[in-house]
């Protein structure tokens, strides 16, 4: 490999994982239209890509591996095979062990060979004897003449007359040549050259002959006129006869067959097989079929009794950890690719950015009250830049969903072939963005939703027909913006949540009581509780009783909620939702006495002064206001956070109505400050968990404010306990 | 003036490695992720020293592209290199009959690179 281009080895990582995405998915939708030609081409594009840049990092295996499968669809592209099951099958186990090459070398672990020879030897003999041809080599293996003995060479060159047309100049090869040695004659020939009217100036008339005294071997010389010798007319003479010796190479003991072409390319001796079927001896395939006959160094040792069966059985055991724990190894892609537009108005907004800071700094040096205007202008001016650039950055780390989204087709097909289900997905919404770490979160809770879906959601396709219900189950992936919250929704048309199944766990479980009377939202988020399965049989693909509590506690870990929509008989619905980036919120200042607290915009529903008589107190809930006819909780702030404010009084103060997840409280604080964006510092990595209070912040004048938790200022209401702060 | 190349490849990773090398080496580099966006670069930047490209690529492949800068005045007599795999060795006399001057086996490092350039493009 290049040291100058391994810098560009994260690059290749993260184009090839997006061309073995394409691959996948083009698999999965080949299988539903197998005739498409446009699609294996763009599948045979992102082999062809990966092959080409794993090359130039010498990743053999990758390269070795990748050019099989290249080699198959090449054939299913040019339509000489069809695409099959079997073949779509094996392409697509195929992509998975590229994966875990891919992955491995990145890792620098080692890989099972086994799985990856199998594989290369299945996609062989699926590409049928006449595929894998070895191609002609350009530069075969250079014999190494001794090269301290000079020699003359005469040699005769008439270039072909197109050779100015395609951009080549003799100049460049005759030096090329003067490079090698010492050219002691040059001689041209212009007999060629018509008259004046009737040349044509973009063609060569000429030939030379030259004289090249070197220690070079003939292929050096030839290399000298790469790109015109087919269609000149060359003719390289030995003048001063010497012997020439040619090395042979003699072809080694090593009889794998492999189209390592890289070999033949360095000189190396090419494998006994590739000689073998190059010279048409054997077919590819026949020669592949013997290979697998190979007997494996764990059975040989056996046979030779050097080591007992359970000793290789130990150490297979252990190469089984190590692979597993390279798939299970999770590689942070730290880096991103952003579209160079969006890089180049970045750098515009600085520029202005730095222009309104000059036109300040400048306005500063010889500042006159009289220009406060100007000098407001221009702040102005700076907060538009200010905000331009912070959403421009905001919008570098935004991706669409798809990316996450992407691997549930192939998911959900091998779901169901283990199932034995029929089940068809549906994805919507994969354009919506948002903030990447939050798309790299909910990968794995939106893999659990979906297994659980497949597995538990999902009736077998006899119980659907007995329920009147199409034989194919439908799960459906949908993704919206609602507001500041990205909604994504998982969704199945099975037989919904049993309720008295819950119930009956849940009491098992302890976690009810028998003779407990609970409405049905009570009795659904009991399947986040950790442990809780109703499934009957545990299956490979869920019932184990993880994932569910996972679920809601990854999505909670990101400041989203999940909920659940059922209905017996007809599906389930998962909703998440999630803020659309973890950093920074709309937000309203409001104070309360001397404190300034933030609350989230999306929040407010409306700001109201009270009038006499619409509060009253009722027992066990508190204090209650009637908004156009409706009673909602009301809390004080001052109360809650134990402060000193300006009133005490509702009917002076403000009351602001706040909503969050369908239900209202109005909060009373002093006074409305304004609306500003500010930058969330978490609490509980600074200092620690409050309650109602979602973080904290640094406010223009440089004090902290807190930003307000809707929904623990709910729970307050509700509980009425009032925390110290 | 430094001399220009225009690069034409769809994978990233390859395009940022051939410009790394011929910045380094002095050229003013263009980029292009197939041979229609090539096509449209090359209006806009006009006349270009040499030309890169890789032959599979979506939306115009590089025979179609070499044919279509054959048909441009200002790239009659321009170098133009195909890089190409081992396995797409055949396409060469494609590429040759279209009007490409030479070629580059993927894999290649940077010598290699540089020294085919300087076979094709006049010092």
């Amino acid at each position: 490999m290049s040291d100058e281009f391994a810098q560009f080895q994260e690059a290749f990582f993260e184009e090839a994982a997006e061309h073995l995405a394409i691959v996948e998915e083009g698999l999965l939708a080949l299988e539903q239209q197998p005739k498409d030609l446009e699609l294996l081409a763009k599948i045979f594009r992102s082999a062809h890509s990966i092959k080409g840049a794993s090359g130039m990092f010498g990743f053999n295996a990758v390269t070795q591996f990748t050019h099989k499968m290249e080699t198959l669809l090449d054939l299913l592209r040019n339509g000489e095979k069809a695409v099959s099951p079997p073949i779509a099958d094996l392409l697509l186990k195929s992509t998975d062990c590229l994966k875990t090459l891919i992955e491995a070398v990145k890792s620098g672990v080692a890989v099972d060979d086994e799985v990856v020879q199998r594989l290369a030897a299945e996609l062989a003999s699926a590409s049928g004897a006449q595929a894998p041809v070895v191609p002609q080599k350009q530069a075969v293996a250079a014999p190494t003449q001794s090269e301290h003995q000079a020699r003359r060479y005469l040699i005769k060159w008439t270039p072909p007359e197109w050779l100015f047309q395609r951009g080549l100049d003799p100049l460049q090869v005759i030096k090329e040549l003067n490079g090698l040695g010492e050219l002691s004659s040059v001689t041209l020939d212009m007999s060629r050259v018509p008259d004046l009217a009737e040349i044509d100036p973009e063609k060569c008339y000429l030939s030379w002959e030259l004289q090249l005294l070197t220690g070079k071997d003939l292929k050096t010389i030839e290399a000298a006129f790469e790109f015109v010798r087919e269609d000149s007319k060359l003719v390289i003479e030995e003048r001063e006869a010497l012997s020439v010796k040619r090395e042979t190479s003699e072809s080694g003991h090593d009889t794998r067959f492999t189209n390592d072409d890289q070999r033949a390319e360095d000189g190396a001796p090419k494998p006994l097989g590739a000689i073998l079927v190059e010279s048409g001896v054997v077919s590819p395939a026949v020669l592949e079929q013997a290979l697998s006959q190979q007997k494996r160094v764990g059975e040989i040792l056996v046979e030779q009794k050097v080591v007992t069966p359970q000793q290789v059985e130990q150490a297979l055991q252990k190469q089984k950890q190590q692979e597993s724990a390279t798939q299970t190894k999770k590689t942070d892609t730290a880096s991103i690719r952003v579209d160079t537009a969006k890089i180049d108005k970045l750098i515009n907004l600085v520029g202005e950015l730095v222009i309104t800071q000059s036109m300040l700094s400048d306005l500063g040096a010889r500042f006159e009250i009289k220009q406060l205007p100007v000098l407001l202008e221009r702040v102005a001016q700076l907060e538009r830049n200010t905000r331009e650039i912070q959403e421009r950055v905001m919008g570098i780390r935004m991706l669409p969903i798809g990316t996450a989204f992407s691997r549930f087709p192939r998911l959900v097909r091998d779901l169901s072939t283990k199932a034995g289900k029929k089940i068809q997905l549906v994805l919507s919404g994969e354009e919506t963005e948002l903030d990447k770490t939050v798309i790299e979160s909910i990968g794995d809770p939106l893999t659990h939703l979906v297994r659980n879906s497949a597995d538990h959601g999902l009736e077998p396709p006899e119980e659907r027909l007995d329920n009147n219900k199409s034989e194919v189950g439908t799960i459906r992936l949908n993704a919206f913006h609602e507001g500041g919250n990205i909604c994504i929704t998982v969704e199945d048309d099975g037989r919904g949540l049993n309720r008295d199944k819950i119930v009956a766990k849940a009491v098992k479980q302890g976690l009810i009581g028998e003779n407990d009377k609970l409405s049905d939202d009570q009795i659904w988020p009991l399947i986040f509780r950790p442990g809780f399965s109703t499934a009957e049989k545990v299956t490979d693909v869920s019932g184990r009783g993880v994932g569910m509590d996972v679920v809601k506690r990854n999505i909670e870990a990101l400041g989203g909620t999940v909920s659940i929509k059922t209905v017996t008989g007809k599906g389930t619905t998962f909703t998440l939702k999630l803020p659309l980036t973890l950093a920074i919120i709309e937000g309203m200042t409001v104070r309360v006495g001397k404190e300034t607290y933030i609350v989230p915009l999306l929040s407010i529903l409306e700001s109201i002064q009270p009038k006499d008589g619409t509060i009253k107190t009722v027992v066990g809930k508190g204090e209650l206001i009637n908004v156009r006819g409706t009673y909602l909780p009301m809390i004080r702030m001052y109360d809650v956070f134990v402060l000193e404010p300006e009133y005490t009084n509702p009917m002076k103060a403000i009351l602001l109505i706040l909503e969050t997840e369908g239900e209202r409280v109005a909060v009373m604080v002093d006074e409305i400050l304004g609306q500003q964006q500010v930058v969330i510092k978490s609490m509980e990595q600074n200092f620690r968990k409050v309650e109602g209070i979602a973080g904290a912040t640094i406010l223009g004048d440089g004090t902290v404010g807190f930003i307000l938790d809707v929904r623990g200022l709910l729970e307050i209401a509700r509980h009425g306990t009032p925390i110290a702060a | 003036m430094s001399k220009t190349a225009l690069i034409v490849d769809d994978s990233p990773t390859m395009r940022q490695m051939v410009a790394f090398t011929l910045t380094n080496a002095g050229f003013t580099v263009v980029e292009a992720e197939h041979g229609k966006d090539a096509v449209n670069k090359v209006a806009a930047a006009g006349k270009m020293d040499i030309v890169v490209t890789d032959l599979n690529m979506p939306e115009m492949d590089g025979i179609t592209l070499i044919k279509e800068l054959q048909k441009l005045s200002a790239f009659k007599f321009t170098p133009i290199l195909m890089l190409t795999t081992e396995s797409a060795l055949e396409k060469k006399q494609a590429g040759k009959e279209a009007g490409a001057t030479g070629w580059l086996v993927k894999p290649f490092n940077p010598d290699t690179l540089l020294k085919t350039i300087a076979k094709v493009l006049p010092a």
